[in-house]
């Protein structure tokens, strides 16, 4: 066996913690029971990585076996990963064509290995028609670097697709092609969050323009990403009643009102956030409110200047 | 501390169209909740009411005797008049309720741990409690605990107090025969099981109907306004407002706390009748803290929900629950909730 592919199940059998290192070789289902008998599993873990290892080498166990193994680890885990959902539009007049499983593994390892000269692909079945599909990627001079794999859950009798990887994002365009390649449908889009595309054009939105001022302001304010996590706001006011169009009320008064004011919520700026695309609040919302996370306080005191 | 100007935080468009839009309601939320606010002030509610004052009546109740009422948070229920009541029945009353709460002890029902099956119910008048000559006499029921120990006092713990009222409920005394006596208004304060049965055995006794009673942000606004009218020598609480966001999906809550000196010197400024309050001071008094807010967090409150109101005359809850702090205004606060009550029955 190649050194560095039992460098590889070494480290990836390594990863496994002890507690889940018999269910997750039996559900690998490379090495077979009465091989697993043979080994010590109370031994330490260093050693009995060791003998694993011999194992694989004796039973000739190639790269693919690997990355399979290392497929099914990551399925046990998938918790800790940060998975990004895409969804494919249909184009008109498409309807669900028959899927074949078999093929679009063939033809989704074969446009990858066209485009890339050094690339690893590896596939396993899951449940409820999805599949795992791990992708690992070289240059066109080096080897692909299996330590860094990116990995897509097609679920395929549906639109979605998860892929999770820092690496994933240059080589995204391609991976929406081999997808637009076997499903002829018009490429992988981001959902997007925020307008819908009019279902029925008997349905129109009043205030199109105006909606889409509010979310373009509110995402300058806020971005993309999720807000840090804050319960709690409290803002102390001592300042004067104004009011153009209650004329006179307290007009003559020079002391200030004395307020205090508390926001709080499970992710206050995820609420906050909300408020203006839902027609609570104006856009931009108070600068009171954004500079929490810039500032890094959420205790205020106002006063007029 | 954090300085802002305010003056200099006003957006592009200028202050004046801002409140106009506001009040208007751009949003489709805001012109439904304007609708809807409307609709509810046409249906039966006044135009106007009187400011609680200190009546005559209520200077002669015993402050001491009603001291138990205050301070404790009660659940609001309306009750349909009661058929063939009689106050001279009381001790037949406290024994069967006694035995029927035993009996549903037993049958399992409605078990609390560390309950002992010891308990005495009872029956009483209070004297004072009502608004006219013409309304019913208010009275209390009871559960306390029997205490084990001979050496300690006889009357043990109160464990759960309900009580059943009338204020200014002519409306409803006018419509009823000689049978029933119209008790529109009952206040609850212990284990909601204890409420249950107790409302169990009154619904069958006097073939009466309890129902919960809810304070919408309507009357709340209404409630907030009258109590920050009500003149008081020196104030035990700030004025407080909770409003619930409906933004998903997380629940977001504000709490807007002004000094109450500032809050009726607010009052003072948009109250233009003597001696009562028009439908006209109230939305301006709500509207002079929603645009002071606005104008500092940019958010409008009168699209969220209204939840609590607390001043130091009382403190209410939009699931149907009050708390009154000041005794000299008991009977006012009362008053309303009776007609609540009322309306909810009719």
């Amino acid at each position: 066996m190649d050194e560095t592919v039992a460098e590889f199940f070494r480290r990836t059998i390594l990863k496994i913690p002890m507690t889940e290192m018999m269910t997750i070789l039996k559900a690998w289902n490379f090495l077979s029971e009465n091989q697993l008998q043979t080994v010590n599993f109370r031994q330490r873990k260093e050693s009995l990585v060791q003998d694993l290892v011999l194992l694989c080498q004796e039973k000739h166990a190639s790269l693919n076996d690997a990355a399979l193994l290392d497929i099914v680890y990551t399925q046990f885990h998938r918790h800790q990963k940060v998975w990004d959902v895409f969804q494919m539009s249909k184009g008109a007049g498409g309807d669900t064509d028959l899927f074949d499983m078999e093929q679009f593994k063939n033809s989704f390892k074969k446009i990858l290995q066209r485009a890339l000269k050094n690339v690893t692909v590896s596939f396993r079945d899951a449940e409820e028609n999805a599949v795992w599909i791990r992708i690992a990627w070289g240059t066109q001079y080096r080897k692909p670097n299996q330590y860094k794999p990116a990995y897509v859950v097609y679920y395929s009798q549906t639109p979605y697709a998860f892929t999770s990887s820092s690496q994933l994002k240059s080589n995204l365009p391609l991976l929406a092609q081999t997808f637009e390649t076997h499903n002829s449908t018009t490429p992988l889009q981001e959902r997007s969050l925020g307008l819908d595309i009019n279902m029925d054009s008997r349905i129109i939105h009043e205030n199109k323009i105006e909606k889409e001022r509010v979310q373009r302001v509110t995402q300058e304010i806020f971005g993309d990403y999720p807000q840090p996590r804050l319960e709690f706001a409290q803002y102390k006011l001592e300042t004067k009643f104004k009011s153009d169009l209650n004329g006179g009320i307290l007009a003559d008064r020079e002391e200030p009102l004395r307020c205090l004011v508390k926001f709080s919520s499970p992710h206050l700026l995820e609420a906050l956030k909300s408020l203006a695309p839902a027609g609570i609040a104006d856009a931009p919302l108070s600068p009171l409110l954004t500079c929490i996370p810039n500032k890094g306080m959420n205790y205020f005191k106002i006063r007029d200047k | 501390m954090d300085s802002y100007d305010a003056a200099e935080s006003t957006p592009r468009q200028s202050a004046s169209l801002k409140l106009k839009d506001y009040f208007i309601g751009t949003t489709p939320l805001q012109k439904r909740l304007e609708s809807v606010r409307k609709q509810t002030s046409f249906v039966r509610t006044p135009p106007r009411r009187k400011i609680p004052q200190c009546s005559q009546q209520q200077e002669d109740v015993d402050p001491q005797k009603v001291a138990f009422l205050l301070h404790k948070q009660w659940t609001l229920y309306s009750l349909t008049p009661l058929y063939k009541f009689s106050y001279s029945n009381f001790k037949e009353y406290s024994k069967l309720l006694n035995a029927f709460i035993a009996a549903e002890k037993q049958k399992g029902l409605a078990v609390e741990v560390g309950d002992d099956f010891n308990i005495k119910v009872i029956f009483s008048t209070l004297l004072g409690m009502k608004g006219t000559q013409k309304d019913p006499e208010a009275f209390l029921v009871q559960i306390l605990s029997k205490s084990q120990l001979p050496s300690e006092h006889r009357e043990g713990k109160v464990l759960w107090t309900g009580w059943f009222c009338c204020i200014f409920g002519d409306s409803l005394l006018e419509t009823v025969s000689e049978d029933f006596t119209c008790l529109p208004l009952f206040l609850a304060n212990g284990a909601e099981t204890n409420t249950a049965i107790i409302g169990t055995w009154f619904q069958k006794t006097f073939d009466c109907y309890f129902r919960p009673l809810a304070i919408n942000a309507f009357n709340l606004s209404w409630m907030a306004a009258m109590w920050t009218a009500c003149k008081m020598d020196r104030y035990m609480a700030t004025t407080e407002f909770l409003w619930s966001v409906p933004c998903s999906p997380q629940s977001l809550d504000i709490s807007y706390a002004i000094h109450p000196e500032d809050a009726k010197a607010l009052w003072d400024s948009v109250h233009k009748t003597p001696g009562e309050v028009t439908q006209e001071e109230v939305d301006l008094f709500m509207d002079c803290l929603y645009s002071h807010f606005h104008r500092h967090f940019k958010i409008h409150l009168s699209a969220t929900r209204l939840v609590r109101v607390s001043t130091s005359v009382a403190a209410a809850h939009t699931d149907g629950r009050i708390k009154i702090l000041c005794h000299k205004y008991l009977i006012g606060v009362l008053a309303y909730l009776t007609e609540l009550a009322v309306f909810q029955i009719e």
